[in-house]
């Protein structure tokens, strides 16, 4: 992380101490960044006036002007501290899942302001937000302050079909090993405490070029090992303007996959002695799920779903084990009335590719990129399931799925402590 | 008479002792050589399959995919393959060194050569073993791409990648070897010319239809994968 500017350093010295600190990474959001300063500044005023509130702006060297709109939306009305964050060249390689290119280093950005400043809360909201309202501040911002909670994550008001692989894949996975019944953990907008601001900024500066860099808060793995105490908050719907570039799905996949894997290896112990799962305080309304019927025609995730069963066999063969492989040969046999995407098979194919990811069987970005099919698959079943379910119904579904998850973990954890008994 | 004749037989007599006498010590130091150098073989064959038993060469083998090494070694054991390679390069160079001993400059010559061209054999080696690597990172990665694409012939697709880079890799390390020359460059320019001419040929007229189709499912497909993907967000 570069040090602190002259003009930074004086900044900082002037405004003296907070207790908010609200950062809004940028990078050519200049369309969207008035909406969300002018609704934060509202939030400020109504929601938190009691609190000293500082809001920092880390921008990636934005071509359109961003922070000079920025700094002329928010005049005096709050002391405003901007600050550069690097982009390196691999972080544009691909598109950003959500948010900046280069979030991470934003993050550390955020934090290191956050943390000369003596804040309380650090809050950290998307400059291309078209949905957020006043309520989104004080809901991220209050558990914190109030409530001792260490790390606020969002829950958003989705569709039924809306963030798939964060229903098939990401919650009910996190959910069994790390025993957090967490809707969306990989949401965009969240909140840290002064001690995790302390942790992560205490992670990057112990990070070396050669050990992979632990700093990535949007990853709420590292919150939960450590023993921090994680909540969500309802948020409402969430709606952010159309980019230019969005990743396409293998390369979500791949992205969103890392991000989850990873882990595993370093967390090994923590979480083969977890048993079960318990739920997090939970802040705001009570979350609701859109649950309109729409009809989506499922014949081309299946027939995506069949083509890669039958020309990824020779790829699939080298992370599946037989039992696996038989179950979806089975699948490609049914008709697309009868398709079907059995949860306990989902369940240990996920667990296949982490160990997969873990044993490096193939290379890495291969491995992750050929989960795309069987994703197709899974999604084509649920969504032929769910077609005309309630919103009742979608919970009770997802939950039968997690609870899944939790039932094969043994599997999971067998496969982990002998590969050969079970190597394909 | 009898004098001369037994005087040219005594004096071929010593000529041939001579011959062998000059000839034994070279054979004598070249069955020491070798002798020597099968012990040396044997030994680092030992170590040598020790030590890739202890690492678990085999597995990691196949972890990184190369099945068709493991197939082909005796044994199908890699650990086995490389370590009698070892001994059988070890006896070689020791077969070279000892023809050496051989005051012979037409021996001395040929082993020059053969030392001089083992440079070219072992950049060949590794010309081709990169090339293996290469065209299986290259062939699955256009596999998973084509299939996660929903292209038909991702297959066939991987399948012209892979031998495109092998063929490449084969003809860089014939020219290496000096194998063929002229015959090999201008072959395989036919080749890929004529690989990519018809390519060019199948796109722009004779699979138009196809090619057009494919773009109509791709469409569809993106109009599909919008469903999902741009009335909904996967994340």
């Amino acid at each position: 992380m570069e040090a602190l500017s002259e003009e930074t350093r004086e900044q900082l010295g002037r405004i003296g101490a907070a207790d908010v600190v609200l950062g809004i990474p940028t990078f050519n959001n200049r369309e969207t960044v008035g909406r969300v300063v002018e609704t934060s500044l509202k939030a400020l005023a109504n929601h938190l006036a009691p609190q000293r509130a500082v809001i920092v702006n880390a921008d990636g060297a934005s071509k359109d002007g961003t922070p000079e709109h920025l700094h002329e939306v928010i005049g005096e009305k709050v002391p405003l501290v901007q600050i550069r964050y690097p982009v390196y060249p691999v972080r544009r390689l691909s598109a950003p899942l959500v948010g900046v290119p280069g979030r991470q280093e934003a993050a550390g950005a955020l934090f290191l302001l956050a943390k000369q400043l003596g804040a309380r809360v650090c809050a950290v909201v998307d400059a291309d937000l078209d949905s957020i309202t006043e309520d989104w501040i004080d809901r991220l911002v209050s558990p914190v302050l109030d409530d001792g909670v260490d790390m606020v994550v969002p829950c958003y008001r989705r569709h039924k079909f809306d963030g798939m692989i964060n229903s098939g894949i990401v919650s009910p996975f996190l959910r069994a090993l790390y025993g957090k019944r967490l809707r969306q953990p990989a949401g965009a907008d969240l909140s840290f405490s002064a001690r995790l601001v302390d942790f992560f900024a205490g992670q990057e500066s112990n990070s070396n070029g050669n050990e992979p860099s632990f700093v990535d808060p949007w990853n709420t793995i590292p919150v939960i090992c450590n023993g921090f105490r994680i909540g969500q908050s309802f948020l409402g719907p969430r709606v952010v303007h159309p980019r230019e570039v969005s990743p396409d799905l293998s390369d979500t996949l791949r992205q969103v996959l890392t991000i989850v894997f990873d882990p595993l290896d370093r967390t090994a112990s923590f979480w083969q002695r977890v048993r079960g799962s318990e739920d997090v305080p939970s802040f705001g309304p009570p979350p609701e799920v859109d649950a309109g019927n729409t009809e989506i025609n499922v014949k081309r995730m299946i027939d995506s779903f069949r083509l890669g069963c039958q020309d990824l066999a020779g790829v699939w063969n080298l992370i599946l084990p037989p039992a696996t492989l038989l179950d979806l040969r089975r699948m490609l046999r049914l008709s697309d009335t009868d398709f079907c995407f059995h949860d306990d098979v989902w369940a240990r194919t996920v667990y296949d590719f982490a160990l997969g990811y873990h044993l490096r069987v193939i290379g890495r970005d291969h491995l992750l990129k050929a989960l795309t099919p069987l994703y197709w698959g899974w999604v084509a079943s649920i969504i032929k399931e769910l077609q005309d379910s309630d919103a009742e119904a979608v919970e009770q579904r997802l939950e039968r799925l997690s609870r899944q998850f939790e039932m094969q973990k043994r599997y999971l954890i067998s496969r982990w402590r002998w590969p050969d008994r079970f190597s394909p | 008479m009898s004098n001369q004749v037994g005087g040219i037989f005594s004096q071929a007599s010593a000529r041939i002792a001579k011959g062998v006498a000059d000839f034994l010590p070279g054979l004598l130091a070249f069955i020491l050589v070798f002798a020597v150098s099968i012990l040396m073989a044997f030994i680092a064959r030992r170590m040598i399959r020790s030590f890739l038993r202890g690492i678990d060469f085999d597995q990691r083998v196949r972890h990184w995919g190369f099945t068709e090494l493991a197939e082909w070694s005796p044994a199908h054991s890699p650990s086995l393959f490389m370590a009698g390679l070892t001994y059988w390069l070890i006896i070689l160079i020791g077969i070279l060194i000892g023809m050496s001993a051989f005051d012979a400059s037409v021996t001395q010559e040929l082993v020059l050569r053969l030392l001089n061209y083992l440079p070219h054999v072992l950049a060949a080696i590794l010309i081709v073993t990169v090339g293996f690597f290469l065209a299986r990172f290259f062939a699955r990665s256009v596999l998973i791409s084509a299939v996660n694409m929903q292209v038909q012939s991702a297959r066939l697709l991987s399948l012209g990648v892979k031998w495109l880079v092998m063929l490449l890799a084969g003809a860089m390390a014939l020219e290496h070897l000096g194998i063929g020359g002229g015959i090999v460059e201008l072959s395989f320019g036919i080749l890929f010319g004529g690989i990519v001419l018809a390519l060019a040929l199948a796109v722009g007229l004779g699979s138009k239809d196809m090619v057009s189709r494919s773009l109509e499912r791709q469409a569809g497909r993106s109009a599909d994968e919008e469903e999902i993907a741009g009335r909904f967000h996967h994340l």
